[in-house]
């Protein structure tokens, strides 16, 4: 059983949903529209994407191992034939850190396995360093727009960079040799051969 | 003889979800990819019916070129659910054959092949599925007492 699971977002989410877009790292990081907005016309908004919107955008709940919501990911920008998508992410403030980051995995795997999305675009916020670092982020974006959006009050820098499945193969063959270089120290420590 | 109970559109959106894996290409749709309400469109569009009998579920949607052909789909392996299926296509919908969509290993190969299925051909790389494509097979079945007219 996988860590997250990653399933489509139901009428039963809406609450939590509306939480985290009245959620102030949420809105300084993504969007605030949801502040000048009343609860019933987000309810409303939420229910035309589950119900009517699935060509244009998608919702997805983020499960932890016992069915907990962890979070939602979100597919925008919807191109089916070409095979590209954007995915963005809000995780709920307690699942927030490492757990976020297998639920982003998953979404992704699942964009990707299921969907047959080819290239996924993804969008940060300069300033939102929740899901990777100041770092990470500078070398993984291939396009740095200023004045992109004015959340809370600012002007917010985006960054943008694209996956494509060549990115992806090489980021598990990356990962993998990380993972075979640290079993080989270890095994070194501990006196066994390799 | 097993019993069909018929589903409203909401309730065999729901029946597939938790079908699980057997659910997936059932009639052309997918659980997995398809949320209850795209499910329940995309079933209303080809104006499909869709039974419960026992564990499984079972479902027929018309050939809009041929009404006396059906699509047909199961969720599992189990025979009896199937013949029931086609029992009430020959008898209130004056079927005369049936077709089925069914991915290469599916369970309800099992359940077509025992009802007199033939397989006569196979649709490569059809469906995209868990990050590959899969061949799609086309099984063809004949109905027994077919109507006189």
């Amino acid at each position: 059983m996988p860590f997250v699971t990653v399933r489509h977002f139901a009428d039963e989410d809406i609450p939590l949903r509306l939480q985290l877009l009245r959620e102030a790292r949420f809105q300084a990081n993504l969007s605030d529209f949801a502040v000048a907005a009343s609860d019933d016309d987000l309810v409303a908004d939420v229910r035309r994407t589950i119900a009517e919107r699935q060509d244009e955008r998608r919702i997805f709940t983020l499960c932890g191992p016992k069915g907990e919501v962890m979070g939602f990911a979100w597919i925008t920008s919807i191109d089916w034939r070409n095979q590209t998508c954007e995915l963005s992410f809000g995780v709920l403030p307690r699942h927030r850190g490492g757990p976020g980051a297998l639920g982003v995995q998953a979404a992704h795997d699942y964009v990707r396995a299921e969907l047959n999305m080819r290239v996924i675009v993804n969008q940060v916020l300069e300033h939102n360093t929740m899901l990777q670092s100041a770092r990470t982020m500078a070398e993984s974006r291939q396009v740095r727009c200023d004045y992109d959006s004015y959340t809370v009050g600012e002007w917010r820098s985006a960054c943008y960079w694209s996956l494509t499945d060549e990115d992806m193969r090489e980021q598990r063959a990356q990962k993998l040799a990380r993972r075979r270089v640290l079993a080989d120290r270890i095994r070194a420590r501990t006196g066994e051969l390799p | 003889m097993t019993d069909l109970i018929p589903l409203d559109p909401a309730s065999a959106a729901a029946g597939l979800r938790e079908a699980g894996e057997g659910a997936r290409g059932f009639l052309g749709v997918d659980p997995v990819t398809e949320n209850d309400a795209l499910l329940t469109r995309r079933l209303a569009a080809l104006d499909a019916q869709v039974f419960r009998a026992g564990d499984t579920l079972v479902g027929a949607a018309p050939n809009p070129h041929q009404p006396r052909q059906a699509y047909v789909a199961s969720t599992s392996a189990d025979e009896a659910a199937l013949r029931a299926l086609l029992g009430f296509l020959v008898t209130y919908r004056r079927a005369t054959s049936y077709v089925a969509l069914v991915e290469r290993g599916a369970a309800a190969t099992e359940a077509l092949r025992r009802c007199g299925f033939a397989e006569r051909g196979a649709l490569r790389d059809h469906r995209h599925r868990s990050g590959a494509p899969v061949d799609v097979l086309v099984w063809f079945g004949k109905a027994a007492e077919t109507c006189p007219s």
